[in-house]
C-alpha cells in the first residue's frame, strides 16, 4: 500500500532535483553523458522509424479515404488531428520507452547493485548531476525530435504515396494540409513529447536507482516497474492533455454530443 | 578496539574478515563512524561534523579498494579523469601527465590502457587505473585495500611499486593498508 506512494513521492522529489540542478550541464563528463544518451535516444533509434513512420501516415490516410469514404479534407483533417497532434508524440514515446527506458533502468539497476553508484558518491561526484541530470536532458530533447521525425514522415509520406492508393493529387492534400495547419499543432505535440521524455526518464531513473533489492535479481524487476509505469505515465499525460485541448477548449467542460 | 594511524606514517591493519574490512575502510571514505564507534579523521572527530565538514574530509582521503571500484561504462581514462573533470581541478592536462608517467612506470602502454573498458583489464590493471585515479586526486590519506587480493605472486611484487609512486608525490601523506587476515 505504501510502495505506490513512496514512488510517487520519489518521483516527485528526483523530478524537483533535476529541475533544479539543469545548470550542471556545463560540466564536461555531464555534457559528454548527456550528448552519448542524445545520440543513443535520438539518433541511433532514428532509422527504423524513418519507415514505419512514412507507411503509417500513407495507411491512415488511405484507410480514411477508401474504407470511411470520407472526402480529402477530411482525410487531411485526421492527418493532422490523430497523426500529426496524437500518433506522432505518442510512437516516439513507444520508441523511447522501449529502447532507452529498458536501457537507462538496467544501466542504473546494475550500477546500484554493483556498488558504482557507492564509488561516485565517495568520489564526491553526485548521483543525480553524474547521472539523472543528463539523462533526463537528453531523453527530453530526443524524444521531441523523434517526434518530430515520425510526424514529418508521416505526413510526408501521407502525401507522397496517397496518390498511388486513393483518387488525389499531392497538391490537392499538401495545399489542404498547410490551409489546416496552425502553429498551436506544433506547441502541443513539442510540449507533449518533452512532457512524455521527462515522465519516462525520470522513472526509469528512480527505478534504476531504486532497486527493490541488491541482488543481480532486482534487475529484470527493475526494467519491467520501469517499462509498466513509464507507458501509464504516458497515457496519462496524453489524456489529460486531450482532455484540456479537446475537453475545455473546444467543447467546454462538457462532453462532445455526437 | 582502538586503531590509531600516525600522520604521514606507514600503517598495515590485519583485519579478521572481509566484513570488518570493509565497515573500516567504508567509515574513513565516509567519514562516518558506525553507531557506538568513534572516527577521528585529521584529528577532527567526525561525529561532530556537519554534511559540508565531512564533505572537505572525504575530499582528503582516497582509496583503491573494491569499495571504490571502476565505473563499467566508462573507459580507463574517462574512469581516472572523471573526478577531475567534475570537480574542475587539477586540470585534465595535468591528469593526462600523470596518467602517462605512472602508466610507463608499470609498464604499460597508456594510449592502449586508458582506452579499454574496465571488464577489458585484468585485476592488476584495474587496480593500476584506480591507483591513477588515486594518485590524481592527492589525498593526505591513501588506503590500500587488500591490494594483493587476487593476484598472482609475480603480479603482487610489483605492488611495492605503489607505496614508492605515492610517496614521491605525497610525501607527507598518509599510507594505510587494511587487509584480512585470510590473506
Amino acid at each position: 500500500m505504501l510502495q505506490p506512494l513512496r514512488e510517487i513521492e520519489g518521483g516527485i522529489k528526483l523530478s524537483l532535483n533535476v529541475a533544479g540542478r539543469l545548470g550542471q550541464l556545463r560540466k564536461p563528463p555531464i555534457m559528454e553523458s548527456f550528448l552519448r544518451q542524445v545520440y543513443f535516444t535520438g539518433v541511433t533509434a532514428a532509422t527504423g522509424v524513418v519507415l514505419r513512420a512514412s507507411g503509417l501516415g500513407a495507411l491512415i490516410i488511405a484507410v480514411t479515404l477508401d474504407v470511411l469514404d470520407a472526402d480529402i479534407d477530411l482525410a487531411v483533417k485526421i492527418l493532422l488531428w490523430v497523426v500529426f497532434r496524437e500518433i506522432g508524440p505518442l510512437a516516439a514515446a513507444v520508441v523511447v520507452i522501449l529502447r532507452t527506458g529498458t536501457a537507462i533502468s538496467a544501466e542504473m539497476a546494475m550500477m546500484r547493485v554493483s556498488g558504482q553508484t557507492r564509488a561516485l558518491r565517495y568520489l564526491a561526484i553526485n548521483l543525480y548531476d553524474y547521472l539523472v541530470v543528463p539523462r533526463v536532458a537528453a531523453v527530453m530533447l530526443a524524444t521531441m525530435a523523434l517526434t518530430f521525425y515520425i510526424q514529418a514522415l508521416a505526413v510526408l509520406g501521407a502525401l507522397v504515396l496517397s496518390p498511388f492508393i486513393i483518387d488525389a493529387s499531392f497538391m490537392e492534400l499538401a495545399s489542404r494540409f498547410f490551409e489546416l495547419f496552425a502553429p498551436v499543432d506544433l506547441y502541443y505535440s513539442t510540449i507533449k513529447s518533452l512532457l512524455f521524455g521527462f515522465a519516462i526518464a525520470a522513472c526509469c531513473c528512480w527505478h534504476g536507482l531504486n532497486p527493490p533489492e541488491l541482488s543481480q535479481n532486482a534487475v529484470p524487476k527493475v526494467i519491467t516497474r520501469a517499462v509498466t509505469q513509464s507507458a501509464m505515465l504516458v497515457l496519462t499525460i496524453n489524456a489529460v492533455f486531450a482532455y484540456i485541448v479537446f475537453g475545455i477548449l473546444f467543447f467546454g467542460l462538457v462532453t462532445a454530443k455526437v | 578496539m582502538v586503531l590509531t594511524v600516525p600522520r604521514g606514517g606507514v600503517t598495515h591493519v590485519h583485519l579478521p574478515n572481509g566484513q570488518a574490512k570493509a565497515h573500516l575502510v567504508t567509515a574513513v571514505l565516509k567519514a562516518r563512524a558506525a553507531a557506538g564507534e568513534e572516527l577521528e579523521l585529521f584529528g577532527t572527530a567526525t561525529a561532530e561534523l556537519n554534511a559540508k565538514g565531512r564533505e572537505r574530509l572525504r575530499r582528503r582521503v582516497g582509496a583503491v579498494s573494491p569499495v571504490v571500484g571502476l565505473i563499467n561504462n566508462l573507459n580507463a581514462w574517462e574512469n581516472i579523469s572523471l573526478p577531475a573533470a567534475y570537480h574542475g581541478s587539477p586540470p585534465l592536462e595535468r591528469v593526462a601527465e600523470i596518467a602517462q608517467e605512472v602508466l610507463q612506470r608499470f609498464g604499460a602502454e597508456p594510449q592502449a590502457f586508458l582506452a579499454r573498458l574496465p571488464d577489458d583489464l585484468d585485476r592488476l590493471e584495474r587496480k593500476i587505473a584506480a591507483f591513477v585515479r588515486l594518485l590524481v586526486a592527492a589525498p593526505e590519506l591513501a588506503v590500500f585495500d587488500a591490494l594483493d587480493e587476487g593476484l598472482s605472486r609475480q603480479e603482487s611484487a610489483g605492488l611495492s611499486r605503489f607505496e614508492t609512486e605515492y610517496r614521491s608525490r605525497q610525501p607527507a601523506g598518509t599510507l594505510l593498508y587494511v587487509d584480512t587476515k585470510e590473506t
